[in-house]
């Protein structure tokens, strides 16, 4: 199973912005545990975007990402909707927006429940959020569980994009805001980074190069890859074009 | 590809445990939806729920979540899962009593909040080594993960996959979807011209997959084939299905490809028939487009036992099966005087089928859209 990366884009603690011109070479710089600032609509779009100032934080994060991933592929303009799915692991996904929420039913029987919360009580809310900006018609879901590698949606999406015929890309990566401080892991980094996978290189963008899956193992530029750093830094040694 | 077989369902519904009383319940045109009691309803706009007789959400930090009571009474149902089975767990809110518990007593999160406790707590009651992942895509969660699990399988990267499924009716979905305005003040009533919106169930399902030469092996019972899986987004709103059933009709076009049969083949459609207006609406088309004037018999079965949210399409594959073995599908209670475009094809009564596939697909939040491929089982 082999596809290309064809774009890069991240909010972290070392952070936001697009692959190309990052060092990413510091991999571990970029994923370093700390506080995540989420960027302003001003930080990501050029223009007014009174939606984005609607979402909950974790939506805004995930979207942010997922909008510098597709600016580094020069795929965030369409005119037609494209066969690209979005698949996002998270360990904690929502659960901000699930504690906003619950202060807005618990106090009064429910009386002031907020809808426009309710809406991004799911973690993929911010998945159907990004396919109508951009257009996107692919698969799209949330992977639950720790996963320390980062590795998870990637792998899993390698193997969609191999048994799907009509997917075309799939942007794989990882969101998590700091959690709450009792299930906060001081060690773990936190933000998030998608690629956009896809099965050709890119013919006119940025590509970082190969992700393979053989056996569970994943490599990228035929070096074998186990955390989401190793594969930025993967990612550096490539020759942009 | 390798074969997708089903040879074990396990359901807890409102109308009861197993997958027999979940038929025949839904054969005589009984519904689980009573007046809710599990909680206060007088600010909301609807009062009616299908709830588990016999759960109880947690109400205080120390107690634990309703999820377990629902995973007890599923293992129970299944044998003995082989030693190599794979995990995938399909929920979309977990444990969330135990959340709203400690948020309501102002205590500090449990880890239960989390998804690793519930796949932990999954993967011990079945005896499964592999503690898998939770797939969160909403009301379409469950079908997703048996398109996923069917995909490994077909692809040679399992030959067992357990999908587990649950979701609670609990008062912060309730309470949010009221908010919404989407749920009905009365019982839910899909596909009828009088709909006003759906009606909050739950459930916990375990579907058992096994690649075809492996269940013949081992001499387990083919209740059913998965031949067929898509999976597509809307991209047209967050909470709205695209009124021309976009995505639904290229998740369902998808499963037909990889079935390898046409439109003209498929015997039966179980639907999501939530009963909201939206909803019905747009699979409506989405059949229209995609059978033209053929459109098969298709169902609903929310009318009976409230929309299960992530364990939705689970419950749904269960009947599916059944549905193909017997024959006939049941009626769509709830359903008196059906919209114009599903006239003949959804019923009060149950109906005939004859065919080997059926159609099955689900659609929620963030324009998500699953559709399955059932075949005939052998039993």
């Amino acid at each position: 199973m082999k596809a290309w990366i064809n774009g890069i884009g991240y909010v972290s603690a070392g952070g936001f912005g697009v692959g190309l011109g990052t060092d990413l070479s510091a991999g571990s710089k970029i994923l370093q545990p700390g506080d995540v600032e989420i960027p302003q609509r001003k930080e990501i779009f050029s223009g007014p975007d009174r939606r984005y100032g609607r979402l909950d934080q974790f939506s805004r994060l995930g979207l942010a990402a997922l909008t510098f991933c597709l600016r580094d592929a020069k795929q965030e303009e369409y005119t037609q909707k494209r066969a690209i799915g979005i698949v996002t692991a998270s360990r904690y996904g929502c659960l901000h927006t699930d504690l906003d929420y619950l202060d807005t039913m618990l106090p009064a029987g429910g009386k002031f429940a907020s809808p426009n919360l309710f809406a991004y009580t799911l973690p993929n809310s911010f998945l159907g959020e990004a396919a109508l900006r951009f257009g996107l018609s692919g698969t799209t879901l949330v992977l639950n569980r720790a996963d320390r590698s980062g590795l998870a949606a990637l792998s899993y999406a390698l193997e969609e994009l191999t048994w799907s015929g009509e997917c075309v890309g799939i942007c794989a990566g990882v969101s998590d805001l700091p959690p709450v401080l009792e299930l906060k892991d001081p060690s773990a980094s936190y933000g998030s980074v998608f690629f956009l996978l896809q099965k050709a290189p890119s013919t006119h963008g940025t590509t970082y190069g190969t992700l393979e899956l053989e056996d569970g193992q994943l490599r990228c530029n035929a070096t074998n890859v186990a955390t989401l750093s190793d594969v930025l830094q993967s990612c550096a040694s490539q020759n942009i074009h | 590809m390798y074969g997708v077989a089903i040879t074990a369902c396990a359901t807890v519904t409102a109308l009861g445990d197993g997958v027999d009383a979940l038929w025949n319940g839904l054969l005589q045109g009984r519904s689980g939806i009573a007046p809710l009691t599990r909680f206060e309803c007088e600010n909301y706009i609807s009062s009616y729920g299908a709830c588990i007789e016999g759960v109880e959400p947690a109400q205080t930090p120390e107690q634990n979540s309703a999820l377990d009571t629902i995973l007890e009474r599923v293992a129970l149902q299944l044998e003995q899962l082989p030693a190599d089975t794979r995990l995938l767990v399909a929920s979309t809110k977990g444990e969330i009593d135990c959340l709203s518990a400690a948020r309501r007593h102002a205590a500090a999160l449990p880890q239960q909040v989390l998804f690793e406790p519930l796949l932990t707590k999954i993967s011990h009651r079945f005896g499964v080594a592999d503690s898998g992942w939770n797939i969160n895509a909403a009301c379409a969660s469950s079908t997703l993960a048996l398109a996923r699990a069917a995909a490994m399988i077909a692809h040679g990267n399992a030959e067992v996959v357990l999908v587990y499924a649950a979701d609670l009716l609990s008062e912060f979905v309730f309470s949010g979807f009221s908010a919404l305005q989407a749920l009905s003040p009365e019982p839910c009533r899909p596909f009828d011209q009088q709909r006003r919106g759906l009606t909050l169930g739950e459930a916990g399902v375990a579907i058992v997959l096994m690649r075809a030469a492996r269940a013949r092996s081992l001499g387990r019972p083919v209740l059913g084939y998965v031949r067929g899986w898509g999976a597509a987004n809307d991209a047209h709103h967050v909470t709205a299905p695209a009124r021309d059933g976009n995505g639904l009709i290229k998740a369902c076009s998808q499963a037909l490809a990889q079935a390898g049969i046409t439109a003209a083949q498929v015997a039966g459609i179980n639907a999501h028939g939530t009963g909201t207006i939206y909803n019905d609406a747009m699979e409506l088309t989405a059949f229209n487009t995609l059978f033209g004037t053929q459109i098969p018999p298709l169902h609903g079965i929310k009318g009976s036992i409230g929309h299960c949210l992530g364990a939705a399409g689970a419950v749904e594959v269960a009947v599916g099966c059944r549905a193909l073995q017997e024959q006939l599908i049941p009626p769509t209670v709830g359903c008196a005087d059906a919209e114009e475009e599903a006239l003949g094809q959804v019923m009060a009564e149950a109906q005939q089928l004859s065919g080997t596939y059926l159609l099955s697909c689900n659609s929620g939040f963030g324009g998500i859209n699953g559709a399955l491929i059932l075949q005939r089982g052998e039993s």
